[in-house]
């Protein structure tokens, strides 16, 4: 096991040069000119040549991209190109806020999908299924944002029952914050909730069919105790890798989320910064992104592991 | 979504528009109450707090409460004092500025010509100053005594005085700004000697600003301004979200909504919509270098057939007026006889020129594109073929800029003085010439009318101008936007001003 951790976090490494080379290449090909964006209104020829120099894109592209990776070697993302703040401080200063709306989505996506996957599994066929299923496609067919706007409109407008964005800090208000936290984490679970519980329900019903529950029925448990007992845990191991998975969709969904909701998180960061053509900052939030969905993988093979004994990683 | 960078996008200045200039300029009001935090929301996140650095339409409103200019401005645009009480021209290469003596910075330090110089010299001579042709005119700054500056020109300017209300007029401490250093961009603490003091900025969530209780402006009846404890700004970017926050009261003004929405904010009780006329225009930016629009008469085709009252009343929702040049009807510079494309004629753009096609580059918004799509079906009329093609907002400006393009819609927020308006846009050369426009009559009304002191000389100039650069088609003039106030109707005794900077110093929430 230990060696195998060790081989899959030195695979990291190569990974993590692509996506920096990739990112790099993508977003400098990307047209449209920082200066010019930054300037706005006050640019003049001489200003933007002076911007240009300040921020070192007056260099060709291998030099500026061998200076990105000389200060990524020492630890350094680099400065913004808009306010001139660190990239890790940037980034830093909103992970907290993507980690809570993250985890909040996380945690509605289980405690919808596994009751009500379970309750599906066991009932196929009947009212309640027919009802969770049509619940689930109308979950993975609407994207987050329309779902963020409709939850603004009920929850918002109509019902005048929660605020409609922004954020307020932990530490300043816990209500507040709660408040502002559960539209957009419902608008960024649902998705993951609907496919958790597509994939709760198809693994219940298999392992429901399994011998051993037979058995379990058989020696007279009772089918609360079968079911918590002996076939949830099983039917969740597939489960894990979908959650695994679904982390690159919530960092990605957050993108989306953060703007309509004005979440100060990491992924209202980046939208700003591809707009503005920040590099640094769009560089240093990909390359975050893809080592956290490179993170979670490793973490659900080794959970797998532990889930089910049978496999191993020798 | 809208992208991060308002100044020159088009359908944001159009959005920042009201139904076409109703009411008076300032809110009903009565006995002012004192307190309360006005919570603001901005459709932009802002990008540095030294004007010295900034390009952002809605980091100039922040600014405004926060610091003091050398002169302000009326709701009619005129001069008023502000730091400075009183000035002269003894001459056209001089000015001089009597200053008040009973001003402090909000870190104690006095105001005085000295700290005029060092902020007038620091616009001219840092490296990273953006507010160098602000200034181009200024040679040096010499501070007489405490409460005299006089600025020694380099040649006459008639638009400096304009200049000096806006960023490149704006004071700040010289003690704040070297104890801050590069900090000065995201904390400048005690630099300002606004009516509000600044607190904090958590970027993408709030910028905080409190009342300065040493402020040296009362209001008529003596009693000590602002009203207001706080302000709290909040950047919500998208425009659906803005005036969700609005409508149930999580902010109580918001600088924009959509043009679709006007009439819904209209029709709410609880809601105040007002709007002046602004100083900025919306227009098609032609690039006179290459074909087709190096003819001109195939410029001039395109300026008859188009319809822009239907543009107005179609996608904008009749928020705003019609245009006939670049100087809006909120300037003394505008003049009104210049209607010589009042109403579409694609007749006669079919025998002035017909048969070609043109790119027309737009930003990929909802109002941008429709407008481009309806300036095709009107073209199509005189036989002219258009191709839309929507371009992220920052790639759009980026290419316009560098006259990469054919015809582009864009907009431009305006400027107190008809130069700001129309120097760097027609002048050959101009940093905003991005269509490479040039004609040495304009050029020539340009440099006079920025060299004299005299508006009513400069009010005939400009208008000789427009009558140039609407004649010449330098670009297809299509509508000027307003400038509203969309609050709560707890909001009290709020001036609206054309320049579109909502100041908050007499304003009162009840």
């Amino acid at each position: 096991m230990f060696e195998y951790l060790v081989r899959r976090l030195a695979l990291m490494v190569p990974t993590a040069f692509l996506v920096t080379v990739g990112v790099f290449l993508l977003i400098h090909l990307t047209p449209g000119d920082p200066a010019v964006i930054i300037l706005a209104e006050s640019y003049t020829p001489e200003a933007a040549a002076q911007l240009h120099k300040d921020l070192g894109l007056d260099k060709p592209l291998p030099e500026q991209y061998a200076r990105y990776m000389g200060r990524l070697a020492h630890g350094d993302l680099g400065r913004s190109l808009r306010n001139k703040l660190p990239v890790t401080q940037a980034i830093g200063e909103r992970l907290p806020a993507t980690l809570e709306l993250g985890l909040a989505a996380l945690c509605w996506s289980l405690l919808v999908a596994i009751p009500l996957g379970t309750i599906a599994a066991l009932r196929r066929g009947r009212t309640v299924d027919v009802i969770a299923s049509g619940v689930t496609v109308a979950g993975i067919s609407m994207p987050n944002f329309v779902l963020g706007i409709l939850l603004i409109l009920i929850f918002g407008l109509v019902l005048r029952a929660l605020p409609v964005g922004g954020f307020a800090a932990l530490s300043d208000s816990i209500p507040d914050n709660l408040s502002r936290l559960i539209l957009p984490a419902i608008a960024l679970g649902t998705f993951g909730a609907a496919a958790n519980m597509r994939f709760t329900r198809s693994s219940m019903i298999e392992v429901l069919n399994q011998d051993y529950i037979r058995t379990a029925r058989a020696k007279g448990a009772s089918r609360l105790r079968v079911v918590n007992h002996h076939a949830l845990k099983n039917a969740l191991i597939p489960v894990v890798t979908v959650v695994g998975l679904q982390i690159g969709a919530i960092l990605e969904g957050a993108l989306v989320t953060e703007t309509v909701f004005s979440w100060p998180g990491v992924g209202k960061l980046a939208v700003d910064s591809i707009f503005g053509k920040d590099f640094p900052v769009v560089q240093g939030i990909v390359l975050m992104s893809a080592l956290s969905f490179m993170l979670a993988n490793l973490l659900v093979d080794v959970l797998y592991a532990w889930l089910d004994p049978r496999i191993s990683y020798a | 979504m809208r992208r991060a960078v308002i100044p020159l996008l088009f359908a944001l200045v159009l959005s920042a528009c009201g139904g076409g200039g109703g009411g008076t300029s300032t809110t009903p009001t009565g006995t002012p109450k004192t307190g309360g935090t006005l919570k603001v929301g901005q459709e932009t996140e802002i990008v540095t707090l030294d004007p010295n650095a900034s390009g952002l339409l809605v980091e100039r409103e922040i600014y405004y409460n926060m610091y003091d200019s050398l002169l302000g401005i009326d709701a009619k645009l005129n001069f008023v004092p502000q730091l400075a009480k009183s000035w002269q021209f003894p001459d056209d290469k001089t000015l001089v500025f009597n200053l008040r003596s009973d001003v402090k910075f909000h870190d104690g330090t006095p105001f005085n010509s000295e700290a005029v110089k060092f902020n007038i010299d620091r616009y001219m001579n840092d490296p990273k100053s953006v507010r160098k042709s602000d200034l181009a005119s200024v040679d040096s700054v010499e501070a007489k005594d405490p409460t005299t500056a006089v600025f020694h020109l380099k040649r006459p300017d008639g638009t400096l005085l304009a200049q000096l209300v806006d960023r490149a007029g704006m004071m700040l401490s010289p003690t704040a700004i070297k104890q801050a250093g590069a900090n000065l961009s995201v904390s400048p603490i005690g630099a300002g000697s606004g009516p509000f003091e600044f607190v904090e900025w958590k970027r993408d969530d709030h910028l905080t600003l409190k009342r300065n209780p040493n402020y040296w402006r009362k209001d008529k009846d003596g009693h000590q301004l602002p009203y207001l404890d706080q302000i709290a700004y909040r950047p919500i970017i998208d425009l659906n979200s803005l005036l969700a926050a609005l409508k149930t009261g999580d902010v109580d003004f918001v600088r924009t909504v959509a043009g679709k929405d006007v009439d819904g904010v209209k029709a709410d009780s609880t809601l105040v919509y007002r709007d002046v006329p602004t100083l900025g225009f919306n227009a098609i930016w032609l690039n006179h270098s290459v074909p087709p629009f190096n003819d001109p008469a195939k410029a001039k085709a395109v300026a008859l057939a188009i319809d822009r009252a239907q543009i107005l009343k179609t996608v904008l929702f009749n928020v705003g007026v019609v245009s006939y040049g670049p100087v809006s009807p909120a300037s003394w510079g505008f003049d009104p006889s210049q209607k010589i494309y009042d109403k579409p004629d694609p007749d006669k753009a079919k025998t002035t020129a017909t048969g070609f096609s043109f790119t027309l580059k737009t930003a990929n918004n909802q109002d941008s594109i429709q407008t481009a799509t309806l300036i095709q079906a009107q073209l199509a009329k005189a036989g002219i073929t258009v191709n839309v093609l929507p371009e992220e907002f920052g790639r759009q400006t980026t290419e316009t800029r560098a006259h990469q393009f054919e015809a582009a819609l864009q907009g431009w927020s305006g400027r107190i003085d008809p130069d700001g308006n129309t120097f760097s846009f027609y002048h050959t050369g101009g940093s905003f010439n991005d269509g490479l426009y040039s004609n040495p009559q304009v050029d020539q009304l340009l440099e006079q009318a920025r060299a004299s002191t005299d508006r009513a000389k400069r009010k005939q100039l400009y208008a000789d101008l427009q009558r140039l650069l609407v004649g010449d088609v330098a670009e297809v003039y299509l509508t000027h936007g307003t400038v509203a106030q969309i609050s709560t109707n707890k909001i009290r005794n709020f001036t609206l001003i054309p320049d579109g900077m909502n100041r908050f110093a007499e304003v009162w929430k009840s």
